[in-house]
């Protein structure tokens, strides 16, 4: 693509969302996420081949039918109470039809069909934006909105952890393993917003750290199945030893940094008074740990047959950037020692 | 007046129905003039004088105009008209589905005041939506800038998307 074309594509991405985060209206932030839709359409399409094209027009589709449902919300709010500003939704109606209409844009259960086909026919790195980038500006939204019911955020989280663990199991395409990990992560995420939305921030930023080193590290060794995977042990020794970590971070298992967002959210359930929601939460997870724990058994923990000439290719002398995998990593994986920091950061 | 009203109103769902059912592109387009035309009177009638007038220059005389050559350019001999029975069948279904949604949400109509300007409404000399115009160029300048540059790039996303013959992403081209 022409580095002009390029440039105003990502410059447009970014507009977008601090469109979102920089609105009180819902008419601008409205215009913010379509922003975002519309600048990521190209960069989805520039490889140029019928899958990718296919993902995009999914992917355009669930957006744009969420995009006008957010639209449809925000007048009928208008129409109702008078109030165009966004944290000002006080009935019933648009307030679910908002919920729902961002949970479509972000990809949660029952709305969630088209993450993992779109997320298939795309390139590591647009998959990347796309499970990163583009669920802040929804989040945004979704942050701002006071739910005094919370059977609908209890539901839409509840069921997005059981797909996404449930949905990832029998998966051997890493880009479709992905996309059902977001969606049993922005369960968790959406099933605490009605009770503490800063652990839901919290959540959210610990995801975004641990799936940027995933899909770093899978951009490194450059494997999309886990056949391939099976086979990139000797590609960067250190990655190998390191992507295991990663996943288990991902599935939320201490000392990692990933059981901090899923420890303090049991912890908040169960003093709501809703154990039995956080131990089908927590047993839900259980799913997910298990295709995790799969992708670093083929990684690591196993050495698949292969010719001797599949052992070195280590020796060989790649052209890297691992300064981002290196820092996310970091965080991935040493960051619960400082959990009172992190909590007094995100509670004050 | 709001007989002249329910007519527009009228002949908006229907052209909407036609739309919705079309059998053809150029049938569509067709039921979009239809729908424009007298969208543009049902804002005429509730004050809104100057974006009716921008409606009709910009979607009728631009967007659609545009829209008609490139359909034409693709154009077949013995494109489908709404005489077929598969048309019918779908034109009946949305009157349907209108009539259904009239009857949930049928009462709410009258009760509220859904227009949005200083109430002198009809043919009156209008105050609300040029005044809005004159908003966009002053304190809402940074909001005219940003969707300058959002058409931009749509366009830059069009020939992205358009480019590169049968090696780009629309093979057809």
């Amino acid at each position: 693509m022409a580095p002009f074309v390029y440039s105003t594509l990502i410059i447009s991405l970014g507009l977008g969302t601090t469109t979102t985060f920089a609105s009180t209206h819902w008419y601008l932030a409205w215009m913010g996420i379509e922003i975002n839709t519309l600048a990521i359409i190209p960069l989805m399409t520039q490889n140029h081949n019928p899958r990718a094209i296919e993902a995009t027009t999914k992917y355009f589709f669930a957006q744009a039918t969420a995009s006008a449902t957010l639209l449809f919300a925000a007048v009928s709010n208008a129409f109702l109470t008078g109030e165009w500003d966004i944290l000002q939704i006080n009935h019933p109606l648009t307030s679910t039809l908002t919920t729902l209409a961002l949970a479509m844009k972000i990809g949660l259960a029952p709305l969630h069909s088209w993450m993992p086909e779109v997320m298939q026919g795309l390139n590591l790195l647009t998959g990347l934006i796309l499970s990163t980038w583009q669920k802040l500006a929804p989040f945004c939204l979704i942050y701002q909105i006071q739910p005094d019911n919370p059977n609908v955020f209890i539901t839409l989280g509840l069921l997005s952890v059981i797909v996404g663990g449930w949905g990832g199991f029998n998966q051997v395409q890493l880009r479709k393993i992905l996309a059902y990990s977001s969606i049993a992560h922005l369960g968790w995420m959406i099933l605490i917003l009605p009770f503490s939305p800063p652990l839901t921030l919290l959540a959210l930023f610990t995801y975004l750290m641990m799936t940027f080193s995933l899909f770093s590290s899978f951009m490194l060794v450059r494997t999309t199945h886990i056949n391939s995977l099976s086979t990139s042990w000797a590609k960067i020794p250190t990655l190998t030893a390191c992507v295991p970590l990663i996943l288990l971070s991902l599935g939320g298992l201490p000392p990692l940094t990933g059981f901090l967002p899923k420890w303090l959210i049991l912890q908040e359930l169960t003093k709501q008074d809703l154990a039995p929601i956080a131990t089908l939460a927590a047993l839900s997870s259980l799913f997910s740990l298990y295709f995790y724990l799969r992708l670093s058994y083929t990684m690591t923990l196993t050495m698949p047959p292969n010719n001797p000439a599949g052992t070195l290719p280590w020796r060989l002398n790649p052209q890297h950037n691992t300064l981002p995998l290196a820092l996310t990593a970091t965080t991935t994986i040493f960051l619960l020692p400082i959990t009172p920091t992190i909590l007094a950061l995100f509670t004050s | 007046m709001s007989y002249l009203m329910y007519i527009l109103l009228f002949g908006l769902v229907l052209g909407l129905v036609a739309v919705a059912s079309n059998p053809s592109p150029y049938f569509a387009a067709l039921g979009l003039v239809v729908v424009a035309g007298v969208g543009c009177g049902v804002l005429v009638g509730s004050g809104g004088c100057f974006l009716s007038l921008i409606l009709f220059l910009i979607y009728l005389g631009g967007m659609l105009v545009v829209f008609a050559y490139s359909a034409a350019m693709a154009a077949e001999p013995f494109p489908e008209g709404w005489g077929s029975w598969p048309t019918l069948r779908l034109m009946v279904g949305y009157v349907v589905g209108v009539g259904f949604a009239w009857g949930l949400m049928g009462k709410f109509w009258y009760e509220e005041d859904w227009l949005g300007f200083d109430g002198v409404v009809e043919l009156s000399v209008l105050r609300g939506d040029v005044g809005g115009v004159s908003l966009m160029y002053s304190s809402g300048g940074w909001l005219l800038i940003g969707g300058g540059w959002v058409l931009l790039l749509t366009l830059f996303v069009v020939l992205e998307l358009t480019r590169g013959l049968s090696r780009g992403a629309l093979r057809a081209v």
